[in-house]
């Protein structure tokens, strides 16, 4: 290139042109060098977690920093099985956590589309107090709540954990900006062709805002199956523990546990998460991408 | 099927009723309420029942008719576990038999939450089993689990804070272990000999690290250099249990019946001094900075080589293991003496609940738990030891076969050629005093505050939250 | 009968008027199913949440150390909260905490958003989309482990390649300096996921027609970027700060996993202090006040984010 230009000296739009060519080039080029970059930086410790979780204990932590397996200890995994009931565990986890997200999709649709779509005296008190529930640490209702599921008779079963989180402020929130931004000219035409209120929600609106929808299961799903504290105050028999805790357990009493066998637990509770989004990846930039949120 | 328990029950409570105190008195109605299913909850304590079993198994195969149902409970720390035992007991969820340290021992006590054993203890018809147990226990242990006089829980396991040597790094820099005798002089000659820095003045190798939290911190600094967070006061009584099983035991001698904690001094000099000195370690660069948590990444150095000494007591046998170190590779030794050589240790126990459902059931299970044939079954001594036996029998060679450390003697020596050996500091209050301690220690160790400083501040925040406590002892 | 028959006629009477064919008769029905639409999520808000935080919010009146009865105090807690040096700290912490970490994970997913969104290549765009999710799917637990790890001073990976780049060690986790910033990264790394995944969705919803009138009109690069490109994406950069400050006021996991709060208080946030007095000092009416305390701040945040947002939120 360099020789090009300098055996063309008087040509000045040719170089010019090339000249644009190359800043053309690198103004492509250089922001994906350097976002590749910053991928690796970001997804090392995730690397990092899965080559440790593959090691043997004295190789846990080491200086200067290993990024692949060295042992292939599969051993640790193993020793998950062995310390704790993990395959009970995940079962309890899918289960609180598909339990959640469906009561949430349904609820949150519901609610979404009466503060989005219906008007009704109150809507906005009601949905400042919805919103309000979201501004309040767990840890500061952790104990009337306990004492409630108590005189519930649900403390220890999965649905101490699944019907409290059913009403959802973010879904809610959510779906409401998703159903605002279908536009009201539909709703007319649904009106004109005869349709009832019930077949306008879910005939017309419900399949536009499916994206809004698969948004809400992948965050919902990712938070509740890495929920620690709710489980930890909630449940009481370790049959009924979701995986968070089991990997608590791992670390064992005092911390005797090794970490790589901890690793190796976070390891497989990744899993299913990571094949969740993998799954939902398509509806979820598809559901952002329609629903232009609104404030 | 439980209906026809019930009638038994019921039947029982007839016979009862109608006064007939001979058929009581003959022991006829536990051949009865055999008949009767119980289930007994037990707080399991950071391991997995599955891993309880055989201890479970032992309770039902001595009395058919009780099934233990373990509560697991899990968390970071220390206060995670107490959120969740908080969170029971405001919804009234009983819980028979529960399991707490050091830590947690007199806020239970003194809540009324645990029951006091001593009559239970007294009037046991199988004497022999006490004799034999309190024989095997190191009364200091008995001591730090009483509180105003009564006894909460029998130890069944205990750590003291000894010292750690990675006897590689030792070796490599021509130490040897020391011997029990050692001082501090001896440990800050080993320490800065060990350390081993590079070009840049960064340190490579470090000889000596601990973590910030209350036990095993520098917490055996203050107790070698004279001083305590809290003076330590004794509540009368505990005569019931000194002279009735400890008789001619010169160990026993001028205990009472639990600590009093409620005068701090965590600024006196002894204190500064002993702060100074790991302050100085660390700015020489022998001491790495020190983080608070669960000391993960220390161990996970420490068995990487990166690390010549730390505290930690019989429980880093195990772990040490688990994290794949060989016998040999690392050993232990009692802490060097300073103005003295007391040492310091947290210890742990089941305590049976006030409001317990089944208390009968419950008190027989924790006489398994501390029973030899317990002893024999249990997760926490086999395979590895996991924490250190509370019974001197089982902290012997062929416990320490598989894990080492070669000087396991050590850790029952702490107890048995120490008595002066005591608790870390424990009232009512132990959480936020902990919070305190940890928030001081890391205002110096990070140089934010002299020692003297971070000392006077946490010596009125100490003062401050004793003022503001319920009047938990007695004569106060 | 006469009930019977009197109930009908008032259902009937009711039917006719909710179903009668006019605007009213709609907005009636309408109105109805709003309330309808909204039960499941408002009793469950009201058994779950509002109830409990109203008893919360009640003991803040109350000394109450859970094993005995509540003892009433009057305003006591609020009172000697006001003067608490160490919750004056936390809530500092807190907002130095909320601003720089909603700054910076709103801001780095964006640039990243933008950057990524100009890929062509489908397979790329896959790769980035999911490395740039994955930090938000690793539960606490392991980033307990994994940051303890990566942001040790002497022996962390961070400070062993910042030392072949010639820097000196920085004491991240364990210095009143640097804690803060720490805890910002690890946050920020965490939540980086969602407000990326959000402005990539919101980049996509823009039409190329917009784009290319801009062009027209002569506005290019940076000055395409300022004057048409943000403002398109402004109710998704709403979003994400109102519900990133929501979430970052209540901060704890962080703090609590890598650094107990310290070195000092340094690190502690106002949830921290919260959880502490109540389940550690086992004062629940005093932790209660700080919860209180804690809402109003948050509330007056929110509130006053969504009236600003009037002036700068464009909706296409």
């Amino acid at each position: 290139m360099t020789a090009n230009v300098i055996r063309n000296p008087g040509d000045v739009s040719a170089l010019e042109h090339q000249r644009q060519v190359l800043v053309h080039r690198a103004g492509k080029i250089v922001p994906v060098v350097l976002l590749f970059m910053l991928s690796m930086v970001v997804i090392a410790p995730v690397v990092w977690t899965i080559s440790t979780s593959l090691r043997k204990g004295t190789e846990s932590f080491t200086v200067p920093p290993r990024w692949l397996p060295t042992d292939m200890a599969i051993e640790n995994y193993e020793e998950v099985f062995r310390k704790v009931p993990f395959g009970r565990q995940i079962i309890n986890s899918t289960l609180i956590t598909w339990g959640t997200v469906i009561g949430q999709l349904f609820s949150a649709s519901l609610a979404g589309y009466a503060f989005a779509r219906l008007e009704f005296r109150g809507r906005d008190a009601l949905f400042w107090i919805v919103l309000a529930t979201m501004m309040i640490p767990i840890q500061a209702v952790v104990i009337p709540v306990f004492i409630f599921l108590r005189n519930l008779g649900l403390v220890d079963t999965l649905w101490s954990l699944i019907l409290p989180a059913v009403p959802t402020a973010f879904g809610t929130f959510l779906l409401r900006q998703y159903f605002l931004t279908v536009p009201i000219e539909l709703e007319e035409s649904g009106l004109i062709d005869g349709a009832n209120q019930w077949q306008l929600f879910y005939r017309i609106y419900l399949p536009l805002v499916k994206p809004g929808m698969a948004v809400l299961a992948v965050l919902s799903f990712n938070f509740h199956w890495n929920e620690f504290f709710r489980p930890l105050i909630f449940l009481i028999d370790n049959d009924n523990f979701p995986i968070t805790l089991g990997i608590f357990q791992l670390q064992g009493y005092m911390m005797t546990g090794a970490i790589a066998v901890v690793l190796a637990g976070v390891v497989m509770s990744l899993v299913p998460v990571i094949i969740i989004y993998l799954f939902g990846q398509r509806y979820l930039i598809e559901g952002i991408m329609r629903g232009a949120i609104k404030g | 099927m439980s209906a026809e328990k019930k009638m038994s029950r019921r039947d029982l409570l007839k016979l009862a009723g109608a006064g007939s105190a001979g058929l009581v008195m003959s022991g006829l109605p536990v051949t009865v309420i055999a008949q009767d299913a119980v289930t007994i909850k037990v707080q399991a304590h950071g391991l997995d029942d599955n891993q309880l079993l055989p201890i479970a198994d032992i309770m039902t195969a001595r009395h058919p008719h009780v099934s233990v149902d373990w509560v697991v409970l899990t968390g970071i720390d220390h206060e995670e576990v107490a959120a969740k035992i908080l969170a029971l007991v405001a919804a009234g969820e009983s819980i028979d038999v529960g399991y707490a340290a050091t830590e947690a021992t007199q806020l239970f006590a003194g809540q009324g939450l645990a029951a006091p054993l001593d009559d239970r203890i007294t009037g046991d018809p199988d004497q022999d089993f006490w004799t034999d147990y309190f024989a095997d226990v190191h009364p200091s242990l008995v001591e730090a689990m009483m509180y105003e006089g009564s006894l909460y829980e029998p130890p069944r396991d205990f750590n003291a804070a000894n010292m750690y040597f990675n006897t590689n790094t030792l070796a490599e820099n021509g130490f040897d272990v020391p011997g029990p005798n050692w001082t501090k002089d001896d440990f800050v000659e080993i320490a800065r000999g060990i350390t081993k820095k590079d070009d840049a003045g960064n340190t490579d190798v470090f000889g000596y690290a601990w973590i910030n939290r209350l036990w095993g911190s520098w917490m055996p600094w203050i107790f070698v250099a004279g001083g305590n967070l809290y003076t330590e006061e004794r509540a009368p009584g505990g005569d019931w249990c000194w002279d009735g099983y400890y008789e001619g035991d010169p160990a026993v001698e001028g205990r009472g019946g639990g600590f009093r904690w409620r005068t701090p001094i965590a600024n006196s000099d002894e204190v500064v001094e002993a702060l100074q000195l790991v302050v100085d370690l660390w700015q020489e660069g022998v001491t790495p900075d020190i983080e608070m948590g669960s000391g993960a990444t220390l161990t996970g150095f420490y068995a990487t080589g990166k690390l010549g000494m730390t505290p930690a007591g019989g429980f880093w046998a195990g772990r040490l293991k688990n994290e794949g170190m060989e016998k040999g590779d690392f050993d232990v030794q009692l802490w060097p003496a300073w103005r003295n050589q007391k040492h310091q240790f947290g210890t742990g126990g089941h305590w049976l609940a006030a409001g317990a459902k089944a208390p009968e059931e419950g008190w027989e299970f924790m006489k398994i738990e501390v029973s030899r044939e317990g002893f024999e079954a249990s997760p926490f001594f086999y395979p590895v030891i996991i924490t250190t036996s509370a019974r001197r029998s089982y902290s012997q060679a062929a416990n320490y076969e598989s894990t080492g450390p070669a000087n396991y003697e050590v850790f029952y020596d702490t107890l048995d050629k120490h008595p002066s050996t005591s608790p870390i500091p424990a009232p009512p209050w132990a959480n936020p005093m902990t919070t305190i301690f940890t928030t001081g220690t890391s205002n110096a160790m990070s140089g934010a505050m002299s020692p003297q400083d971070a000392l006077d501040q946490m010596q009125a925040e100490l003062e401050a939250l004793t003022a503001r406590q319920p009047q938990y002892y007695a004569d106060n | 009968m006469t009930t019977v028959r009197g109930a009908a006629e008032i259902g009937g009477g009711l039917w006719h008027w909710l179903m009668q064919d006019t605007m009213d008769g709609l907005r009636r029905r309408r109105a109805i199913l709003g309330y309808v639409f909204l039960l499941p999520t408002l009793l469950g808000i009201f058994i779950f949440t509002a109830g409990p935080v109203f008893v919360s919010f009640g003991l803040s009146l109350f000394r109450w150390n859970i094993f005995k009865p509540p003892d009433y105090i009057e305003l006591a807690n609020y009172e000697r909260l006001l003067r608490d040096a160490r919750i004056a700290i936390s809530f500092g912490n807190t907002l130095k905490f909320t601003v720089l970490a909603v700054a910076t994970q709103v801001s780095i997913g964006l640039i990243l958003a933008l950057a990524v969104h100009r890929i062509t290549n489908t397979a790329m765009r896959y790769y980035f989309r999911t490395t740039f999710f994955l930090p938000l799917l690793m539960s606490g637990a392991a980033v307990a482990v994994v940051m303890g790890y990566i942001f040790h001073k002497e022996f962390g990976p961070l400070n062993y390649y910042l030392g072949l780049l010639g820097v000196q060690q920085i004491p991240w986790k364990t210095s009143a300096d640097w804690v803060m910033v720490t805890i910002v990264i690890t946050s920020a790394w965490r939540n980086l996921g969602f407000t990326f995944i959000l402005f990539i969705g919101g980049l996509s919803n823009i039409s190329q027609e917009v784009l290319d009138a801009a062009d027209v009109d002569g506005a290019q690069g940076f000055r395409r970027l300022w004057s048409v490109t943000i403002p398109l994406l402004s109710p998704q950069i709403l979003f994400a700060t109102v519900t990133g400050v929501i979430g970052a006021v209540q901060v704890f996991e962080e703090p609590f996993i890598m650094t107990r709060g310290g070195p000092g208080n340094a690190s502690r946030t106002a949830v921290m202090v919260m959880y502490e007095h109540a389940f550690k000092d086992i004062e629940y009416g005093y932790g209660s006040a700080i919860a209180v305390v804690l809402f109003l701040v948050i509330m007056a945040f929110t509130a006053t984010q969504m009236w600003m947002s009037r002036r700068w939120v464009f909706y296409q």
